[in-house]
């Protein structure tokens, strides 16, 4: 019975139990789900993460390669991350090329990167001018049930922690390269973003880590990157305005859960290692 | 000759296996709750995911959907980070599209297509760490992901591949070192239990006089491997069987 009053009326189904203020999967409004990492699965990266926030799974792997350093950077490496929405994660996405949603999660971790300033592109490079670091960041999204960007950025943070980059020495003369098979130094990483994501329920109500349901039923969405105590960036791309007061609660939110993620991922990277 | 140093003196090969040995085989069943049926298989450090949506109507052109038979579809995918060398096209290059074709010539020769005529089963595979037998392991992992999706198949479609290690003694279930290291490799898809054959495909070459041995080699590994992956079904089946579908209980931490 529940279930046909679900899919004839979904926005009055989910009505009718914010109005208990309680979610029909259990939580309340301003429960988190429960979030697992496992670091260093895939051999085959140099780093690798697999993030799981309730039933959202994403899993990272950070491919390192040699390349020459842009002319007018000659002092820093590159970091090219790129998030993939595979047919398999949702039936919203089809095979083809990559989805408007994938281009737009890609360019946000990509800026998120660059704000949180998480790795310094100047620790990329080996030799200024001749040869630096590619670190490509792939991000494959396996399982879409909502708060897609909170689980890449984890994933992509918690991947990064486990790179080890192989030492590499250059002859400029000879314009050799030989790198070394024992993998030696970890890469500096230098602050973690953590993101939360919320929805707008009818205007009114905030939601807290949405489910794909949720988010497709909602009114607005809104991204908050914190890092320790500093707020990295906030993207509010349209949807319901929010008050000053529902901002700052968001804001505020966010702060406690990246206390959480970070030490859940130390826990993971201390795990790792022994 | 290739393939020579494949088999020690005390009769093991570069993992420390038998000849007749598997790799270890670790695999789950409904592993993702978006797909219908999904699965998640390791074959040594071959590591792959399966996800199935279907039967549904037919999606993009109609002049495609047959009157008697359900359309299915596959997608073969690698992961950028799966390999040594970081690939860059993860699907679409001719390799890819090569092995999604397979798939599905595999599948189809298993799953009861007669009783969903006009609709479209999807078949996705990832592929997350590449360690030989890739093509195997996808053909395994959706086997047990079309269980999980409750798509009735005439029989499990196992592969399994089979070399042939010191000039003459069949290797089973082929790692990526000994794929390249320039000996025979077959590769078999089969219904164990009838026995009868899918996909056949081989690769270098070997006198014609090893090929019935060399096949009932891979025949018994798909033997093998069904028996394992036979296991693993009802094993499942057994522990989420009796909760609703499609919920699963949340656990706080």
């Amino acid at each position: 019975m529940a279930a046909s009053y679900k899919t004839i009326h979904p926005v009055k189904y989910y009505r009718d139990f914010l109005a208990q203020n309680v979610r029909p999967d259990g939580r309340s409004l301003q429960t988190f789900r429960p979030v697992s990492i496992n670091v260093g699965s895939i051999k085959t990266a140099e780093g690798s993460a697999i993030v799981k926030i309730g039933n959202t799974t994403v899993v990272c792997g950070i491919k390192a390669e040699l390349a020459k350093p842009k002319a007018e950077e000659p002092n820093f490496g590159y970091l090219v991350p790129n998030v993939e929405l595979p047919p398999l994660c949702s039936p919203k996405f089809r095979p083809g090329p990559p989805s408007d949603q994938a281009q737009v999660s890609s360019n946000f971790i990509a800026e998120t990167l660059t704000n949180s300033r998480c790795i310094d592109l100047r620790d990329l490079c080996i030799v200024s001018e001749h040869l630096a670091w590619v670190l490509h960041c792939d991000l494959i999204c396996l399982d879409h049930d909502g708060s897609l960007l909170d689980a890449c950025v984890i994933a992509l943070v918690a991947a990064l922690r486990t790179v080890e980059l192989p030492h590499v020495l250059y002859d400029a003369e000879a314009e050799k390269t030989v790198v070394s098979a024992e993998k030696r130094s970890k890469l500096k990483v230098h602050s973690e973003p953590v993101a939360t994501t919320y929805t707008i329920f009818d205007d009114e109500i905030l939601l807290t880590d949405p489910t794909n349901e949720e988010e497709s039923l909602s009114s607005g969405i809104m991204t908050v990157v914190v890092q320790g105590d500093k707020l990295c960036s906030v993207h509010k791309p349209g949807g319901s305005p929010l008050t000053d007061a529902q901002l700052q609660e968001c804001i505020n939110g966010a702060m406690k859960r990246a206390e959480h993620i970070n030490k859940l991922i130390n826990t993971a990277l201390k795990s790792h290692e022994t | 000759m290739a393939g020579m140093h494949l088999l020690s003196d005390q009769g093991l090969r570069l993992d420390g296996r038998r000849a007749n040995e598997l790799r270890q085989i670790r695999c789950k069943l409904g592993v993702f709750s978006q797909p219908d049926g999904s699965a998640y298989l390791e074959q040594g450090n071959t590591k792959v995911l399966a996800a199935v949506y279907g039967p549904h109507e037919i999606r993009g052109s109609r002049t495609k959907s047959l009157h008697d038979k359900a359309l299915v579809n596959c997608q073969y995918s690698m992961a950028t980070f799966s390999t040594g060398e970081r690939k860059r096209r993860p699907r679409g290059d001719r390799k890819s599209q090569e092995m999604s074709m397979h798939l599905r010539q595999a599948l189809q020769a298993a799953i009861r297509v007669e009783v969903y005529p006009r609709s479209q089963i999807d078949i996705f595979v990832e592929v997350l760490q590449a360690d030989g037998g890739n093509y195997c392991a996808c053909v395994n992992a959706a086997t047990l992901a079309i269980m999980d999706a409750g798509i009735p198949m005439k029989e499990y479609m196992v592969a399994c591949t089979a070399s042939l290690g010191n000039g003459d003694v069949p290797l089973v279930d082929i790692s990526h070192l000994e794929e390249n290291s320039g000996g025979p490799n077959l590769t078999v898809a089969a219904l164990p239990l009838s026995g009868q054959v899918a996909l056949m495909e081989m690769s270098q070459r070997f006198h014609l006089d090893h090929l019935p041995k060399v096949v009932e080699c891979a025949l018994q590994g798909c033997r093998d491997i069904h028996q394992i992956l036979d296991q693993a079904v009802r094993r499942h089946i057994e522990v989420s069987g009796a909760v609703g579908w499609g919920i699963r209980p949340q656990v706080k931490l």
